[in-house]
């Protein structure tokens, strides 16, 4: 293998975008996974429900709603990320701004994998629980919104990162 | 409880295998030595084939789930095929998109002449992730959708065969889940956008 040569033009930092956008992906990706999750369980349990009692149906539309959000979170780290990648010759895209962007899309689309999931699960037995129970929609409600907090968790730490990028110190 | 070890696994690989590059005193220049030498048109056309591939996986994944329910409870309740067909068409949609972004990627991709060590330049390597990156988000987000469009359609037309009523709700359920494919190719575009092997830099 021969060694770097002194007239390479190549200096690293082009990689770096390669980690900026796969942190855009990986927010949009992972949220809408866990978007996808939601409501298909959710769906799942509010069509069964709805065999028997019809007129609950687009009350218990509520567990959808909630899971739709995750994705518009995702979409908004991921707008925020890719429009901020330019790498041009007189504004570099340093390695730095890199790994920022990509733990910014890891963080926000993780959490919204995970809040996916819970709104789903929780969605689906909580939408069949209601039509048996009707005392239970504030219930359900409010477990529907601590399971949102953390996709908003998420997200918070995701703009966070994200505006970190940017501000490296060249050398 | 298995998830939670699949997530932990798949967000430590890496760290651990720095780690372990570190340990093992492997010079990392041979690392930047194969991103150097990895050309931008890689990455560029498994963006590509990505974005039409996982999409249109999702779309034949929500169609036959769909699919199988609708001909299932049709059996007894023929009335139901027509229109929950539209449950198929929307699973469909998600296809369309991956291929009106996979069209949209490939006229960006332009022959550019490399340096005289084989590396490329600024422009044309950030186009090449650029477009790694767009096709692997929609594609992906697309495979979640077309996923979910299938499940929510397949519960469609079991109620829709209990209770006639239902469809139309079960309907606004299902439109929710193909917002998601429509998020991917918005983030798509907006970095298809970023992608041109030939700008000034």
């Amino acid at each position: 293998m021969s060694t770097v040569s002194a007239t390479v033009v190549w200096n690293g930092d082009q990689v770096a975008p390669l980690f900026g956008y796969l942190g855009a992906a990986s927010a949009l990706v992972f949220s809408c996974f866990g978007a996808a999750y939601g409501t298909a369980k959710s769906g799942v349990g509010i069509a069964s429900m709805g065999v028997m009692r019809p007129e609950l149906v687009m009350k218990s539309i509520v567990p959808v709603v909630m899971a739709g959000v995750l994705g518009i979170y995702g979409l908004i780290i991921a707008v925020i990320i890719s429009t901020n990648i330019n790498q041009t010759a007189d504004k570099a895209y340093y390695f730095f701004d890199g790994y920022a962007h990509f733990a910014a899309g890891l963080a926000c689309g993780l959490a919204g994998l995970g809040a996916g999931m819970a709104i789903g699960i929780v969605g689906d037995a909580g939408v069949r629980a209601n039509a048996q129970q009707p005392k239970l929609f504030v219930g359900m409600i409010l477990i529907l919104i601590f399971a949102e907090a953390l996709a908003l968790y998420g997200l918070i730490v995701g703009i966070i990162l994200a505006s970190k990028a940017g501000t490296a110190a060249p050398m | 409880m298995k998830a939670l070890m699949l997530g932990t696994a798949a967000l430590l690989w890496l760290p651990s295998f720095l780690l372990l590059l570190y340990l093992l005193q492997v010079d990392l220049n041979y690392l930047f030595f194969l991103f150097k030498n990895i050309s931008p048109y890689f990455w560029s056309a498994l963006g590509i084939s990505l974005c039409v591939g996982l999409s249109v996986v999702g779309a034949a994944w929500g169609i036959f789930i769909t699919g199988s329910s609708l001909v299932g409870a049709a059996i007894r309740e023929p009335r139901i095929t027509s229109k929950n067909l539209i449950s198929i068409i929307f699973c469909e949609a998600v296809a369309i998109y991956g291929v009106i972004v996979a069209i949209i990627l490939q006229t960006k991709v332009e022959a550019v002449k490399p340096n005289e060590d084989g590396s490329f330049g600024l422009a044309a390597a950030n186009a090449g992730y650029a477009i790694l990156g767009a096709g692997s988000v929609t594609g992906w987000a697309n495979l979640a959708c077309g996923l979910s469009v299938g499940i929510v359609g397949s519960s469609a037309a079991l109620s829709d065969a209990a209770n006639s009523t239902l469809f139309v709700k079960i309907l606004v359920v299902e439109i929710f889940a193909s917002a998601l494919g429509l998020f991917g190719v918005i983030i798509g575009i907006i970095m298809a956008g970023n992608a041109s092997f030939t700008a000034q830099s």
